[in-house]
């Protein structure tokens, strides 16, 4: 599975935590200049892949069919 | 009847036969007295009113509201005459009437459930902070039901909701929201959070909510549970119970789920965020190597200065050495062997003499 697609697998969730990381890692001791360009670059597509995501998600309503009015 | 002759178990078992008929259930109002509890099972206590009294009898499991002297009641009941000839009404269900009545109901089963530690903090459990699959037990015609889907669609989305129609108010609403808790506790794959809602309503419409069983179905629930029932003032013994309180069913709805807008507003701000970052560790870079060089310059220009000073030092000693300035001084530089007879030449600043040696003395 390419880099590209295990990306658009991930959950809204491990987006945001991935984003946090970047962050994190601008911060941290790791910092590096020469791959600093790339993260930003990351960091970029994960915002607009997050935002896309939330906007096109839907909730799945289900009524249980199972009545509850009598033991049975 | 007057031509047929009973016994008096048949007169019994035939008068229970024709109130069956007649009244197989009646609702009475009246005002709770002498009430007692028998060997721990059996419950007894008169109804009454100003007019009359009637005995009232069940078993204590039944009892799904405590009772009290001087208590306003509403009984659902079966009347009987028993077989030592008293008339009971044994009850199916007890609901207190009247503010003053449900509030002592209330009262009381609150303070039991408290003694039992029912509300402590520390047995709320925290509800995760994005679920993907939550159970929601209401009644789907509801005007809460409608308002909590509406405003957990705005906020999010990819949620899984499997939702328990019930009624939320009088005698069976307990008994039927107890089975939907149950029967979510029950999937083998449980939800993430189980929700209950109902929207305002008066004292007695959600006195159904201080049920004693159904508040102990949400405190045994296996699924975390949140419980947003009538308005921001009302209180009830399901959402005291319960691991969060919700105020409304609105305010469960945004407990439930976070705000889609916030967190794309918030991963932008940690996007740019990161673009100032690396403006900002650019910036620091690039004022480090002008420091950096700065500083190497400087030590270049130094260790220059230093050399041009130690080579102006060195020119003067060399000057000071150099035969042409003692000359100039009016000394002579002696060439030749310095024996008798021998032709010695003399150098000043300005000639070069050749002379014989004449005499050769030690000092």
């Amino acid at each position: 599975m390419s880099d590209q697609s295990k990306q658009e697998n991930k959950s809204v969730q491990e987006k945001l935590t991935d984003l946090s990381e970047l962050v994190g890692w601008f911060q941290g001791a790791s910092f590096k200049l020469e791959t600093a360009l790339d993260k930003f670059k990351a960091a970029e597509v994960l915002a607009e892949e997050i935002e896309k995501d939330l906007t096109k998600l839907k909730n799945d309503i289900k009524i249980v069919k199972k009545r509850f009015d009598s033991e049975e | 009847m007057d031509d047929v002759l009973l016994s008096v178990s048949d007169f019994v078992a035939l008068t229970n036969q024709t109130l069956e008929y007649a009244y197989p259930l009646v609702q009475v109002e009246g005002e709770v007295a002498e009430f007692r509890v028998a060997q721990g099972k059996w419950v007894s206590f008169k109804l009454k009113d100003e007019g009359a009294i009637v005995n009232c009898f069940t078993a204590l499991a039944q009892m799904r509201t405590p009772l009290e002297n001087g208590m306003r009641v509403i009984v659902v009941a079966a009347p009987r005459l028993n077989n030592k000839g008293y008339f009971n009404l044994n009850l199916r269900a007890v609901k207190p009437v009247g503010e003053g009545s449900i509030k002592k109901g209330f009262e009381l089963l609150k303070a039991k459930l408290e003694k039992e530690g029912l509300f402590a903090e520390e047995r709320k459990r925290s509800l995760p902070r994005v679920p993907k699959r939550v159970a929601v037990v209401t009644s789907t015609e509801s005007a809460a039901y409608a308002d909590f889907i509406k405003i957990i669609n705005e906020r999010w989305g990819g949620l899984e909701v499997e939702v328990a129609h019930t009624q939320v108010q009088g005698v069976p609403a307990p008994d039927q929201m107890i089975r939907a808790i149950r029967y979510f506790n029950s999937l083998d794959s449980l939800p993430e959070v189980l929700i209950i809602i109902r929207g305002g309503g008066s004292a007695e419409d959600l006195s159904t909510f201080n049920d004693e069983p159904l508040v102990r179905a949400i405190a045994e629930s296996r699924i975390p549970t949140l419980v947003g029932v009538g308005h921001e003032v009302d209180h009830t013994l399901a959402d005291m119970v319960s691991d969060v309180r919700a105020a409304t069913p609105t305010d469960a709805a945004q407990i439930l789920v976070p705000d889609r807008q916030e967190i794309i507003r918030g991963a932008r701000a940690q996007a740019n965020s990161v673009g100032y970052l690396l403006t900002q560790a650019i910036d620091n870079y690039s004022r480090q190597t002008k420091d950096n060089l700065g500083v190497a310059f400087a030590r270049i220009q130094q260790k220059l200065d230093d050399t041009f000073e130690r080579l102006g030092i060195l020119r003067v000693a060399v000057a000071q050495l150099n035969p042409e300035n003692v000359l100039r001084r009016g000394y002579a530089l002696l060439r030749g062997e310095q024996t008798v007879g021998a032709i010695l030449e003399i150098e000043t600043a300005v000639h070069i003499i050749k002379a014989e040696v004449k005499d050769v003395r030690s000092k």
